[in-house]
């Protein structure tokens, strides 16, 4: 590899010196072989994902009638009420069901991870079916478990136990559909870091008289912290993201469904003709920023983790 | 070590060992009723969906109050199903060869001769792992507006937006699969011998990074097909799978037996996705897990 990358850092001194620089069409064509096998890649992500995202921070910047930038845009769609209800439900949303999936995932990838061969195997196996669940087809198979004529509703009422299904565009629901695609997705993802922890250190902190309390504390939780946090904001900022679930279940009580960010997006687009362009590039902006942020976040959380390996 | 604990002290061992054969059956049926939570929890929705499919009507009683072919039948022979299934499979299908097309080249060159090109296609992997795919459809779709707007709607337009968001689960496959064939040391000793860069991917790379292709590929297919918001937002003219299911699940009506139907292709859409992760595993040797994504990125970035 070093061999086979030299020519690149050469060409690279050579337009630096400029004394005996080589024609621009030579440059060009050391440029080129550097760069031609990427290109198709380069092309495909500068116009399906670069171009988009600055088209959307130029528009939230403009505004109809006026020429420049203005602020004009964010402090309107900022000031109604509907979008700061979706900003606020989005974040308690995303929030919550991170700290969940923590709550709940974290011990199961451990003791997962502490299980036999066959079992594990079996959690595994049984965790990846789980979430190939998804989008439209989770928010359908929510309904048809706890929805109004639900199964588990069904089973309820015919205990005799006075049971109402709890609203489709409720946070509840919204959180036990979520947590669905989450969980798993949270447990897969960190079970390896669950490795990074040896039973010789459960072994030789015994040996020095620690408690289970003691060593978890001192040893277990700062050494998984930083993968679990990691998880943590993952799951925070794909749950501020999803948009096919909540459609799924929250679309369709309409006006009186719960107001998220994706949901005010898709809406905007759909129905609201004149400021619905600017709307939803606020919104977008809104979930950039946050996406942005969780991003260095975790790479921070990330790199420090890794010390561990 | 433990010995030597007990044999000086034997009174307390005695006292701890008794507690902590309270605590042992405590936490053994602590941790059985949370795997059996977890279980229910897991299976329950799985369950419901497959008897909904099979029954004739179900509102009132605990199980159906029969049992029916029907939608089956009648699901697997509707021609409005049928195309919305063959354009997801040939959408999902094309994302999967772009994907593959142009992250190949890619990946193998920033390998072998140019290592910038790793910290550009690192960036740009980031941006459909955090950013909501509604964004950047929103996005694609005021950027279509203004550079071709003769593609607004269109089946092409959605096919290069699926590549764009499905490239990073190729790119992290395959770089993975060149990182463990150790990729550069054969493309040089194939080069010493005089084959020419041509035969080098075809004879060397390509077979030796199978596996990460058949993971990159199946991996982009299967978020391609059941991918809902840049659907919905680009291809609002076009017929889905997700598409479809989203314009049933809202237009709820008890007796036309449409939720029969959706139950039947959400059972299908599932069991497709789970047959090709499935793959995915037998291919991988069983290795279901893997590091955090990004993680060996950042490892790399770190060694660097």
């Amino acid at each position: 590899m070093a061999t086979l990358s030299r020519p690149i850092v050469k060409l690279g001194l050579e337009s630096e010196g400029g004394s005996a620089s080589p024609t621009p069409i030579a440059r060009m064509r050391g440029w080129l072989a550097a760069w031609l096998p990427a290109i198709p890649l380069l092309l495909l992500v500068a116009t399906c994902l670069i171009a988009p995202v600055v088209v959307l921070v130029v528009q939230s910047f403009t505004s109809m009638g006026e020429s420049g930038l203005t602020l004009d845009l964010w402090t309107r769609v900022l000031g109604q009420r509907v979008n700061q209800d979706a900003i606020e439900t989005s974040l308690i949303l995303a929030a919550g069901c991170a700290t969940i999936t923590l709550a709940i995932g974290g011990p199961l990838a451990w003791l997962i991870s502490r299980m036999l061969q066959g079992r594990r195997a079996f959690w595994l196996g049984l965790l990846n079916v789980a979430a190939n669940f998804g989008g439209i087809g989770l928010a359908f198979a929510y309904m048809a478990t706890i929805g109004s004529v639900g199964m588990l509703t069904l089973v309820i009422q015919g205990l005799g136990i006075p049971f109402d299904a709890p609203r489709q565009g409720s946070m509840f629901a919204l959180v036990v559909a979520y947590e669905y695609a989450n969980i798993p997705l949270f447990v897969l993802l960190t079970i390896p870091a669950m490795a990074i922890l040896r039973d010789d250190w459960w072994e030789a902190a015994q040996t020095s008289a620690a408690t289970r309390w003691i060593f978890w504390r001192r040893i277990g939780a700062p050494i998984l912290a930083p993968f679990l946090l990691a998880g943590w904001l993952l799951i925070f900022t794909w749950t501020l993201g999803v948009y096919g679930i909540a459609y799924g279940l929250a679309g369709q009580s309409g006006a009186t469904a719960v107001h998220l960010i994706t949901l005010q997006i898709g809406t905007a687009l759909q129905s609201d003709v004149l400021l619905g362009p600017g709307r939803a590039a606020i919104l977008a902006m809104v979930l950039l920023l946050f996406a942005a942020t969780s991003l260095l976040l975790y790479r921070t959380m990330l790199r420090r983790a890794l010390r561990w390996l | 070590m433990a010995v030597d604990a007990a044999t000086s002290r034997p009174p307390a061992t005695e006292l701890l060992g008794a507690r902590r054969a309270g605590e042992a059956t405590l936490s053994r049926v602590a941790k059985s009723l949370f795997f059996g939570a977890a279980l229910f929890y897991l299976c329950v929705p799985m369950v419901a969906v497959l008897i909904y499919s099979f029954s004739t009507r179900w509102t009132a009683n605990v199980l159906p109050d029969g049992y029916t072919l029907e939608w089956w039948q009648q699901t697997l022979s509707n021609p409005r199903i049928q195309s919305a299934f063959s354009t997801s499979v040939m959408l999902a299908t094309l994302t999967a060869i772009i994907d593959i097309a142009v992250v190949v080249p890619a990946a193998y060159w920033s390998r072998v001769r140019n290592p910038h090109i790793r910290p550009v296609v690192e960036l740009a992997a980031a941006i459909p792992f955090a950013l909501p795919y509604i964004v950047i459809a929103f996005g694609l779709m005021q950027f279509s507006g203004i550079a071709a707007p003769q593609y607004q709607g269109t089946f092409a337009l959605l096919v290069a937006g699926h590549a764009a968001i499905a490239f990073p689960f190729v790119y992290w496959a395959v770089d993975g699969a060149m990182a463990a064939a150790g990729i550069e040391r054969l493309s040089e000793t194939a080069e010493a011998c005089g084959a020419s860069p041509f035969q080098i991917v075809r004879r060397i790379v390509i077979p030796n990074i199978s596996p990460g292709l058949v993971t990159g590929g199946l991996l982009s297919f299967a978020a391609s097909f059941g991918e809902f918001a840049m659907a919905q937002i680009i291809g609002r003219s076009l017929d889905t799978v997700p598409l479809w299911s989203a314009e049933m699940i809202r237009s709820y009506s008890d007796t036309a037996g449409s939720y029969n139907r959706l139950a039947v292709v959400t059972l299908l859409t599932f069991l497709l996705l789970f047959a090709l992760s499935a793959v995915v595993v037998y291919w991988n040797r069983g290795q279901t897990v893997r590091l955090l994504p990004g993680a060996g990125a950042a490892r790399t970035g770190d060694g660097r």
